[in-house]
């Protein structure tokens, strides 16, 4: 429906977008060998270039159509071919401005926050190169490119997770969220793989129009290989123990990769391939998404309650949110699910910059225990981080309620579209709601562990300079303001019609309706408040009387655990046997073996080589006999 | 004149002694001297069957065995001293370096 | 006739069996020119002399002088006498073997056989010239390699030092 009347425009300056942060990563790299603080800079300035053309391409999108640009023909066999193909559209424009803005902002930052590390050229080049690799994602016209993008976010974060190297446990984290990634990704090459084979064609727009009149058991397959592939880029159950791993790495990159751009990529994904996800064609896989989506806000929400690590506070945020996206988009409201990927880039990404200021200022202390008091002395950042503490718990009229509100929304009436998602809706309803509800309890609770009473550390904390406070104000304003926005005067809702299927959406609603739906929201935000400042004996007693709950929780659900028992250690065990017995005893054992073998007859036969040039002549004259023998018998 | 056969005979002989000299003496100037009894040994034959079936290759190839054997006997005693300087000894059982 | 063969029999046996080097060498020239009577009987007489001139002069000089320059003194140790049976049996093969059969299968003879002409210096000559003449070319660089050759050998590093 949405295929015919498109104009598409050939714009042959769409490879600008991408080209100016890889640019950079080269530039940074290089001369930051040289010049250090340059690195940080060049990195900025590659950045904001790229927001600036997106910016451009933004405001000369006609309102219904795309931009293309066909660098060249990439792949072409016997009938199927692929193109390393850009296209702009509606979508890709805001998952393109998320990107590079954030991005900038979090460049910005980071000169800051990086000041003092002797490697900053390469964590720039790292930072630069993520963006090239997310823009390419986003601007992928078809599956192979996506793909490109889709390796390349997953190695950056490999390598930034692992930044700093020296530290095992930090390398550890990234080649865990390196492996867990790889086994999304399988998923998504099959899909692939069964996209090629039964459609013939991989790009986006072509496969649209194609995608009509096949089995119900073809798309279901279809959507959930695309969705493992999902699973872990965004960190959702089964996957997403890699998720609070990952930050080991630096605050900016959790900031930017593990909270707003690249763990959305499976949201974006889900929403650039709706057609796949359609609630008439698979509806069981859209049930699925639903039940791991909800199922995954509501355990990283209560593993998040007990969590002393602020940033690990924000990680199970992070999954749980990005759980909320995918009810959503399971729920078929694709573009709701856009609309919190955006409010959530900005109120995490505010966040995650927030408790890296914080980190900053007590000397790399994570632990929220050694924190307390510090809003007096960094008023910025207590400011910035409690707004969008009230962005996230979903209080009108800041933006997390906007998409929060049409979360619930969608999934209330999901049940209409897809029967069979219709018997569990209630089920799902309550959940997503105590989650909603925890979000908006241990989000506070971090904030008030950390800025309110009296500090109880040992470093003398300070207020982080201007590069890092001027981002962390706009990502407020934008949490602040960029709901009712996105809602109102700029309707996100209409803006992607020209590219997903959007539905009704957007009844408006008075403010004293919108303050009542809020009420998770202020229940989660007043107990946090109450349990955290006044009444501190409440959790404290709670956690006494209730040991063995508090330390399932602390102890993630045994997720990890789990994954040892069942497949890790298995598959080391299995390793461990192939190297001793398949590849020491048997594959080195036949090598040796011959070597031996060789080695003692070489020995037997060395004796005949006694370095006497007469005996090399006797057995001269023996061998012209034999010949002569040899000759005359014949 | 003899029938061929005495002369191959004969060269037989000289060459097999020559052979069993090479083999069982170490001196290297002697080991050398039956180099020459052998190259005699084949020239015999050779010039005994040239006249046997009336040509003048075979003495034209006992020729040039006497040339290599004169250049061989240059270079080979030019050996034998570079050896003698080395070792201080003409054995060659003492030049079984080829051996570690 | 069969005098000469038994000197040549006899003095290779010398050559083998003598300690001294030197009675050696004086062996082999005996032989030598028991060799160069051969060639004459069968009428080279161009080879018999180059046999003498070449053989049984120069290269066999050219030895004595280097068994005197060296000095060497006589073989001590004895043969092993194994190695000598050895050899024994694996001469009869040897002799056996080479000959055997040709003397049972005999030779066609040609007419020109009993021709006298056929040996002398002019009838070399010709065919060295003419037939073999670049054979005859390569020899002479070959010797003139093996001077140089041997020259490289055989000199002592003092001309490098003065």
């Amino acid at each position: 429906m949405h295929g015919e009347g498109l104009t598409h425009v050939t714009h042959a300056s769409l490879g600008w977008i991408p080209f100016f942060p890889l640019l950079g990563a080269l530039l940074a790299y290089t001369i930051g060998q040289k010049a250090k603080d340059m690195a940080g800079w060049i990195a900025t300035g590659a950045s904001t270039l790229s927001f600036l053309t997106v910016v451009y391409f933004f405001f000369s999108l006609p309102a219904a159509g795309y931009f293309e640009h066909n660098l060249f023909e990439w792949i072409s066999v016997s009938g199927f071919h692929a193109d390393f193909l850009f296209r702009f559209d509606q979508l890709t424009a805001v998952m393109c401005l998320v990107v590079t803005g954030i991005g900038s902002l979090i460049h910005l930052y980071s000169v800051g926050y990086m000041a003092e590390d002797e490697s900053r050229p390469r964590f720039f080049a790292y930072l630069n190169l993520f963006l090239f690799s997310m823009l390419l994602l986003v601007l992928g016209g078809n599956m192979l490119i996506l793909f490109i993008g889709w390796e390349g976010v997953g190695l950056c974060s490999y390598l930034l997770i692992g930044f700093w190297h020296k530290n095992i446990a930090f390398a550890g984290a990234g080649r865990k969220a390196f492996v867990v990634n790889r086994i999304g990704d399988a998923g998504f090459l099959l899909a692939t793989f069964l996209v090629v084979m039964h459609f013939g064609t991989i790009d986006f727009v072509e496969l649209k129009g194609l995608i009509a009149g096949h089995s119900e058991a073809l798309m279901t397959t279809i959507a959930l290989c695309l969705f493992l592939g999902a699973t872990g880029k965004s960190a959702q159950i089964p996957l997403f123990v890699w998720l609070p791993d990952a930050m080991a790495g630096p605050t900016p990159v959790s900031a930017l990769i593990h909270a707003a751009t690249m763990v959305t990529a499976g949201v974006y994904l889900m929403a650039r391939m709706h057609y796949v996800f359609d609630p008439a064609l698979a509806p069981v896989a859209m049930l699925v998404v639903c039940t791991i989506a909800v199922l995954t806000a509501f355990v990283a929400a209560c593993v998040a309650l007990v969590q002393n690590d602020i940033k690990k506070v924000l990680a199970y945020s992070t999954v749980s949110q990005l759980g909320f996206m995918f009810m959503a988009a399971g729920a078929g409201a694709y573009w709701v699910a856009v609309f919190h990927l955006v409010t959530h880039a900005f109120f995490k990404a505010c966040l995650f910059l927030g408790s890296g200021s914080v980190i900053h200022a007590c000397h790399h202390e994570q632990d929220m225990r050694q924190m307390g008091g510090l809003g007096k002395i960094m008023p910025w950042t207590a400011a910035t981080y409690w707004i969008s503490t009230i962005a996230i718990a979903g209080i009108y009229p800041l933006a997390g309620y906007f998409s929060k509100h049409h979360i619930v929304v969608a999934l209330g009436d999901a049940g209409m579209s897809n029967p069979s998602i219709a018997a569990w809706d209630t089920f799902f309803g309550v959940v997503a709601t105590l989650a909603a509800i925890m979000t908006a309890f241990y989000v506070t609770r971090s904030a008030c562990m950390t800025f309110l009473g009296e500090y109880r550390g040992h470093a003398h904390p300070h207020e982080s300079p201007i590069t890092m406070v001027a981002p962390l104000v706009v990502l407020a304003a934008l949490a602040f303001f960029g709901g009712w926005l996105l809602e109102g005067p700029l309707s996100l809702h209409h803006y992607l019609g020209a590219v997903i299927p959007v539905g009704e959406g957007g009844h408006g609603e008075s403010i004293i309706a919108s303050l009542l739906h809020s009420w998770p929201g202020f229940l989660g935000v007043g107990l946090g408040v109450v349990f955290y400042t006044k009444l501190t004996v409440i959790p404290q007693t709670l956690s006494k009387t209730l040991p063995q709950l508090t330390q399932i929780l602390s102890d993630k659900f045994y997720f990890d655990e789990i994954y040892n028992a069942l497949v890790v250690s298995p598959l080391q065990k299995g390793a461990h046997l192939l190297w001793k017995k398949a590849d020491q005893a048997g594959i080195d054992g036949a090598v040796n073996g011959t070597a031996a073998v060789v080695d003692v007859s070489g020995e037997i036969a060395r004796t005949v080589s006694t370095g006497q040039m007469r005996h090399y002549a006797l057995f001269m004259f023996i061998g012209t006999v034999f010949l002569f023998l040899f000759y005359l018998v014949l | 004149m003899d029938p061929v056969s005495h002369y191959l005979i004969l060269s037989a002989l000289m060459f097999t002694i020559g052979a069993i000299g090479f083999v069982v003496r170490r001196n290297a100037i002697v080991a050398f001297m039956c180099i020459e009894l052998m190259l005699n040994a084949v020239n015999v034959s050779f010039v005994a069957l040239s006249r046997h079936v009336g040509g003048l290759d075979g003495e034209i190839a006992v020729f040039f065995v006497m040339v290599v054997a004169a250049a061989e006997a240059a270079i080979g005693l030019a050996i034998v001293i570079s050896l003698f300087r080395t070792l201080r000894s003409v054995e060659t059982s003492d030049a079984a370096g080829l051996r570690l | 006739m069969s005098l000469t063969f038994c000197i040549i029999f006899a003095s290779a046996c010398g050559v083998v069996l003598m300690r001294n080097p030197i009675h050696s060498a004086l062996c082999l020239i005996v032989n030598l020119v028991a060799v160069a009577g051969i060639f004459a009987q069968l009428e080279a007489h161009f080879l018999a002399m180059v046999q003498i001139i070449v053989y049984a002069g120069a290269i066999m000089v050219l030895v004595v002088f280097v068994i005197m320059l060296l000095n060497a003194k006589q073989e001590e140790g004895s043969y092993s006498t194994w190695l000598i049976g050895l050899l024994a049996v694996v001469s009869g093969f040897i002799f056996v073997d080479m000959v055997g059969p040709l003397l049972s299968e005999g030779f066609p003879q040609s007419a020109s056989a009993t021709d006298p002409t056929v040996g002398t210096v002019e009838a070399i000559g010709r065919v060295l010239y003419t037939k073999y003449l670049f054979p005859f070319e390569a020899a002479s660089i070959l010797i003139m390699v093996g001077v140089v050759g041997a020259l490289m050998l055989a000199k002592t590093d003092k001309g490098k030092q003065g």
